[in-house]
This record gives structure tokens, sequence and C-alpha cells, in this order.
């Protein structure tokens, strides 16, 4: 992760400036929940144009990203949900990285983390992407979902075991090296 | 933050309470965090289109213009 977006209040940058430096995670956020790098852009775009007509309603001092992401959430299930996945990243970004990703340490490959991702319920893939890996909290989540902390740990877990099940992990013993029996599902790359 | 709340995943005193949940082995969770920690950097390296950049400088350009 690079830099953490609640934290750093060192200079005094401009609204348009913090908007920049979100959208590295916008994007990432928007192609975990779109599934697609298109409508990802397109879903970023209308965040950053929502977020500058309603710059007041941002409040000080509190996380520009949980809002950021609060307001592509919103667009999303109420406009893009529908296109949703009819548009397959066959030719975004996701593809032209599959191949090289280093499966290091005994790590899950890339493309077949990706692939299981996309398999899960959005309810859990969005709470998964927003506490494991774009540095917001179980409370930040919790209020951009507005559901209960209890709900999002819930789906946290569920999120997990479903992933390990998609993976053939449930037992410490099945990450290793050599699983190759999912080599066959790493040409789709990230697609439902 | 992905640590703060990894011991409640992993079992008996799960702080909500609900039993029954499928307790993951603790590497197995960690594999899983590491691949979608990897999975969410990989697309954060991306640059940044351009458009994204020349929509907000337009933004910002047709505020100042407001402003005066």
């Amino acid at each position: 992760m690079t830099s953490d977006g609640n934290a750093s209040e060192a200079a005094p940058e401009s609204f348009r400036d913090r908007l920049v430096a979100e959208i590295p995670n916008l994007r990432a956020f928007a192609v975990s929940l779109s599934g697609s790098i298109q409508n990802a852009d397109d879903l970023v775009q209308d965040t950053l144009l929502k977020a500058w007509g309603h710059a007041d309603s941002f409040t000080e001092g509190t996380s520009i990203r949980a809002w950021l992401f609060t307001i592509l959430r919103n667009t999303y299930y109420s406009l893009y949900r529908k296109r949703g996945r009819e548009v397959q990243d066959t030719d975004g970004v996701y593809s032209e990285r599959v191949g090289v990703a280093p499966a290091q340490d005994g790590a899950i490959d890339l493309a077949d983390f990706r692939t299981a991702l996309a398999k899960l319920p959005e309810e859990q893939r969005e709470v998964l992407i927003m506490v494991g890996a774009s540095g917001l909290s179980y409370e930040e989540t919790a209020e951009i979902c507005g559901v209960a902390v209890g709900t999002v740990k819930s789906r946290v877990n569920r999120a997990r075991t479903r992933l390990a099940e998609l993976l053939g992990i449930a037992g410490a013993s099945d990450i290793g090296p050599d699983r190759n029996s999912m080599a066959v599902l790493h040409k789709g790359g990230f697609v439902t | 933050m992905m640590h703060q709340d990894d011991t409640s995943n992993n079992g008996q005193n799960d702080a909500e309470g609900r039993i029954g949940e499928v307790t993951l082995d603790p590497k197995v969770q960690e594999a899983l965090g590491r691949s979608l920690k990897a999975h969410y950097e990989d697309l954060i390296k991306a640059p940044i289109p351009d458009k994204f950049l020349v929509l907000l400088a337009e933004l910002e350009a047709k505020e100042q213009r407001h402003d005066k």
C-alpha cells in the first residue's frame, strides 16, 4: 500500500490534490467492485465529478478515502450494477499483468485469486477489499455500507471462507508452490 | 487496517458471538490477506489516466473563473 490517506495531513493540499491522491485507490476499489476496467474508469469519473460538486459535504478531519468510497459505492449500486459484468475485462489492466504475477513463497497465484474474488457475492467482496486492502477500518467500512460493524466482520469471515473453498485451500497444507490444479483458469483473468 | 481484527476471526471467542462460522487456519488467512493486498497493490500501481487529471484541472479552473 502506498500512503495512508487517513493520516497524512502534512502540507496544506488543495482539494484537487487530495482527490488526485485518492484516484489510484478509487480505481482499485472500482475495478474490484465492477470487475471491469472500463466500468471502473467511468465510475471513478462520476465519483470525482460528484465529489467536486459536493465538496462541502466532506467533513474536514474525517477520512477523504472513506468519503470518496461512499460516493463511488453509491454510484455503483445506483447506476452501474446492471451494466455490471457484461463487459468483461479481457484487455484491461488485469490481463496485461496476469501473466507476469509471480507466485512467490508458496503464495496463491494472483490470477487464481482474482478469479475466486470475482465469484464472491458483492456484499462480501466489497468489505473484504475495504478492510483487507484499502486501509479502511471496520468502523469506516460499516458506515460506508450502512451496516453494523458486526455485519462487516461476519461478511469478511464468510468472504475468506468462501475464497479458501474456491481456491481449494481449506488447510495450510494446501498452500504451496506446486498447486497447479487451477492453471486452467489463468487465461481469463478477473472475470466472472 | 487488516490486522486489527484478525484475532477475532480465529475462533471461539468471536466478539460478535457468531458461533458456527467456519474458522480458517491462520496460515490460510495470511495467504488470503497477502493475495488480497497483492491484487490491490497491483491495481494501485497503474498510472493515473490523464483524463482524470484533465477533468479535475478543468473543474478547478472553472471554479476559479466563477470566483472572480
